[in-house]
């Protein structure tokens, strides 16, 4: 929620930016009147909500340490919100685009940001996606235009598709096809979730992205490229009052319109391990084991993701001094509690270690994770995965487009712009108790798959897990 | 300066740097925006100083500085580490090894505690040794899996052939194996020295205290002298080779194309870098626009130039499917020749020096960017100007000084063509796109 007290005592509180408002919209048409929502505590700092009569979400951070503004355009879409035989659209169409619109031909998007010295991206995956301008900051009205002429005025024509539709395809040979860990999270998942979406890779399976025709884009284009279904967020040296009048003037013609409601049929409970293997080139074995973990809202994803430092978090982490230093089976070892709306993955990676194997690996792991269901954490354990979170959250906070980053993903993901600072002080709360409770909760035999990766050179070119 | 490429505004102080006793120098970019401290220990020499048959050891020589000190184990060192809330690195390039460090700054004195027992009193123990070694052998391997390093190996290696560039700085894994404690003792008593050190502070560290910190980091260290930089200048072999490097499997390819490019020193090095920018330094560069916008032959399409102490290698890269590698590889050498034989348009060079001008607030937008810069000019003999004065350079290039820099540094027939794939695949394909090779292999993607 909202919390008043992050501006007071500035120049400017939530008074004074209504009364602006209330001044700046008399004679605006309704869907570019602004609103102020009020301020959220951001660490220190403030992040100001504001929303146009569209329903286009604003959130701005005025951060004067750097003449750079970072200005980041949320939309709520993923490859969540496809189907079955046109999986990838949603990337696709990202880089569909920085393409051409009515009034800027192919390739003047991005020609404009680079000679104004800014640079441009985006990204896209399950839930979200993203487009991001880092600009010196006397150009951020630069992005405002472009941004809003692409959300209304995109051009899909069947040159750009085609081409396109084959920069994605090499970007999946080399993210995936001739990528031994993509392509074997890309077949994790596909096994752990069998009808959730979350099964199908956001990059889409080759046949589907080769599918693609103009009128797949257009209509994906018409029903989740609009303001209601966006947040910009603007991090930097700007000037709060101006930059909003900007963005009133260049979303505000721009029509609402009705996103459709999420069909998503949750996923089954698993009630038995699966278990997959993988020839591929490779130098080593490699072991996937994947729990299935909470979704990035609920207050146990803070806890799992304490354990998974405890056990995989740096050369002090119990299974990487058992696996990489004491025994040396595996090389390289991670865990991660998928950051996605519903309940995703607790993935569990290693890399064995020259001749050694995933089944040398697997029984070490085990028992790491029965120690955890059974045994609660020592207080220097916790206490150590804790600064090493607390470590890693304040590492994002670094930049501009690190601040811009958080409050967007969390703003679309949660609804909570300011859910970085929540998830620290999550973090602190947690006790040896709770690991152990989450432990138990999701540390499942039955409810985890286990991809083994075993290096061969066997298999015929361009065979993919599809 | 046109009115329309001027800098942004907010342009920052030069980075303070100190000496210190004995003859180290510290360099400070304070900045209170988030409450962590980074530490940079950078030696004044790299692994272009490893012995020929022993490359590898400056990094195994670093790295085992956290592996045992007076009164800890590598295991206490670890666990101390994580519970401060730091993070510790080390980054080895040809000119220099760097510890890098990151801490919360509530922990940064007893951090630097730590860091300065681990530099004063290493321990080099037997069986830690013979671990980071195992460790280190099995990450040479690993790294045969990502097909863009296996490239870069074997441009690096082929390019800079009997030179120290040419060697890669973690080693292989028979010159891994032949590191032996005295090896890494030596190392450390001969480099680890004041004199050869540079310290960086930068972050939530207060201007008054930063020297005091950056001198305890190295008060227990001897004085020693700083390592000479006995490497010679790079000489391109002529001629238009390709090696194809073979690995099974690959549905595409990594195509990367070299030469060498200039020193920092160099009056066309500017030149080149901005004509560089305009063949692929943006993503609306010449290779990028016909190749990926136009073509959808490759995700990327790249050029660059290297900046090191000594002239460092000009190289492009694209990564087609293996299909389209030839035609790929064959347009890429044709834009590469037009660029050389008509140089770049007035119009282009102004549209780059726009572009730099008003990036360059990324360049300084950090503590950290600002410290690095100043690191570089420090650990890569850089002009000490390099980069307080890269606007006024970058704004005196002329689309004639551009186009000569490329006419005399980048020429077509001196060519090296490194191409990972499937050799059966595209063997055929990749030397059809090369006319007038002087010089073409195949070898295995393991072969270092």
């Amino acid at each position: 929620m909202p919390d008043p007290a992050a501006t007071r005592g500035r120049v400017g509180g939530r008074a004074d930016r209504r009364a602006w408002a209330d001044q700046v919209n008399a004679g605006s048409k309704d869907d570019a009147k602004l609103s102020y929502e009020g301020a959220h505590a951001f660490g220190p700092e403030a992040v100001h909500r504001w929303r146009l009569g569209n329903g286009l979400t604003v959130l701005v951070l005025t951060d004067a340490s750097a003449p750079v503004t970072a200005y980041y355009t949320w939309f709520n879409v993923g490859s969540r919100h496809e189907r079955p035989g046109k999986t990838g659209l949603a990337h696709l169409f990202e880089h569909l685009m920085f393409g051409e619109t009515e009034h800027l031909g192919a390739g003047v998007f991005d020609r404009k940001l680079e000679e104004s010295g800014a640079e441009t991206n985006a990204a896209t995956w399950v839930d979200w996606t993203y487009y991001h301008e880092l600009l010196p900051a006397d150009r951020v009205r630069l992005a405002v235009k472009l941004e809003a002429e692409r959300m209304q005025h995109l051009v899909l024509r069947d040159p750009q598709v085609a081409s396109e539709k084959e920069v994605v395809a090499n970007e999946r040979r080399y993210r995936v096809d001739d990528d031994v860990e993509g392509i074997a999270n890309e077949m994790l998942y596909k096994a752990a979730f069998e009808r959730h979406p979350y099964g199908w890779p956001t990059i889409g399976w080759m046949q589907d992205i080769q599918g693609f025709t103009p009128e797949d884009c257009t209509a994906f284009y018409r029903t989740y490229y609009a303001p209601n279904n966006a947040t910009v967020v603007v991090v930097g040296d700007v000037r709060e009052r101006s930059l909003l009048l900007s963005i009133r003037d260049a979303y505000g013609a721009i029509p609402s319109q009705p996103v459709p409601a999420e069909d998503i049929l949750p996923e089954p409970t698993q009630l038995a391990e699966r278990r997959l293997e993988l020839k591929r080139p490779a130098a080593s074995e490699k072991l996937l084991i994947a729990f299935k973990g909470p979704a990035l809202g609920d207050a146990d994803h803070a806890t799992l993701s304490v354990l998974s430092e405890v056990l995989f978090g740096g050369r002090a982490a119990r299974l990487y001094r058992t696996l990489v230093v004491d025994r040396e089976l595996a090389l390289d070892l991670r865990g991660w509690v998928s950051t996605f709306r519903d309940p995703g993955l607790f993935e569990c990676w290693a890399t064995a270690r020259g001749s050694h194997t995933a089944e040398e690996i697997r029984p070490v792991m085990d028992e790491a994770f029965a120690r955890a269901r059974d045994e609660v954490v020592g207080e220097d354990e916790l206490a150590r995965a804790k600064a090493r979170l607390e470590l890693g959250s304040l590492q994002q906070l670094e930049t501009m487009a690190g601040k811009a980053e958080q409050i967007g993903f969390f703003e679309t993901v949660l609804g909570d712009p300011t859910h970085a600072f929540r998830r620290v002080e999550a973090f602190r709360r947690v006790t040896a108790g709770d690991l152990r409770r989450v432990a138990r909760r999701y540390l499942v035999d039955t409810s985890r798959t286990v991809l083994r990766v075993i290096p061969d050179t066997g298999a015929k070119p361009g065979e993919t897990a599809a | 300066m046109s009115a329309d490429s001027k800098p942004a505004k907010g342009r920052h102080a030069q980075t303070a740097r100190f000496d210190l006793a004995g003859g180290a120098i510290a360099l400070l970019e304070p900045s209170h925006a988030v409450p962590l401290v980074s530490i940079v220990v950078a030696l004044r020499s790299g692994s272009a100083a490893d012995p020929a048959d022993k490359t590898g050891l400056a990094r195994i020589a670093v790295r085992m500085l956290r592996r045992g000190c007076d009164g800890m184990t590598s295991e206490q060192i670890d666990a101390r580490i994580d519970l401060l809330g730091a993070e510790m690195a080390v980054d080895t390039s040809h000119s220099t090894v760097a510890i890098h460090a990151q801490v919360i700054a509530r922990n940064l004195d007893a951090f630097v505690d730590l860091l300065a027992r681990l530099l004063a009193t290493p321990t080099f123990d037997e069986t830690e040794l013979a671990k980071l070694k195992r460790e280190s052998v099995a990450e040479i391997i690993e790294a045969r899996d990502s097909d863009r390093v296996v490239a870069q190996k074997a441009l690096q290696r082929t390019l800079f052939a009997g030179h120290a560039y040419g060697r890669n700085s973690g080693g292989t894994v028979r010159s891994v194996e032949a590191i032996a404690r005295p090896d890494v003792v030596g190392f450390y008593r001969r480099s680890v020295v004041k004199r050869n050190l540079v310290v960086g502070l930068s972050g939530d560290v207060a201007a008054d205290r930063a020297p005091a910190v950056a001198a305890r980091i190295v008060g227990g260290l001897q004085e020693g002298a700083a390592v000479p930089d006995e490497v010679g200048e790079p000489a391109m072999r002529p001629g238009r080779r390709l090696v194809v490097v073979d690995k099974p499997e690959r549905t595409q390819t990594q195509i990367l194309v070299g030469t060498l490019g200039t020193s920092a020193h160099d009056e066309d090095h500017a030149p080149l870098v901005i004509a560089n920018a305009v063949f692929g330094g943006t993503f609306t560069s010449r290779l990028m626009r016909e190749i990926r916008s136009k073509r959808g032959w490759s995700y990327g399409a790249s050029a660059r130039t290297g900046v090191d102490r000594h002239r460092q290698s000009w190289v492009m890269w694209t990564f087609p499917a293996a299909v389209d590698c030839g035609p790929c590889l064959k347009l890429s050498l044709e834009l590469m020749q037009t660029w050389i034989a008509d140089g770049v348009t007035p119009r282009e060079v102004a549209f780059i020096q726009r572009y730099l001008v008003r990036s360059h607030a990324f360049e300084v937008d950090t503590a950290g960017k600002r410290l690095h810069q100043a690191l570089d000019v420090e650990l890569l003999g850089l002009p000490a100007d390099y980069f307080a004065s890269w606007i006024e350079r970058v704004l005196a290039v002329t689309p004639e000084s551009a186009s000569a820099a490329v006419r005399r540094r980048i020429h077509p027939g001196d060519l090296l063509a490194v191409v990972v794939g499937t050799a059966a695949q595209v063997d055929g394909a990749v030397r059809g796109a090369m006319p007038g090779l002087t010089e073409a292999s195949v070898v295995p993607f393991d072969a270092e």
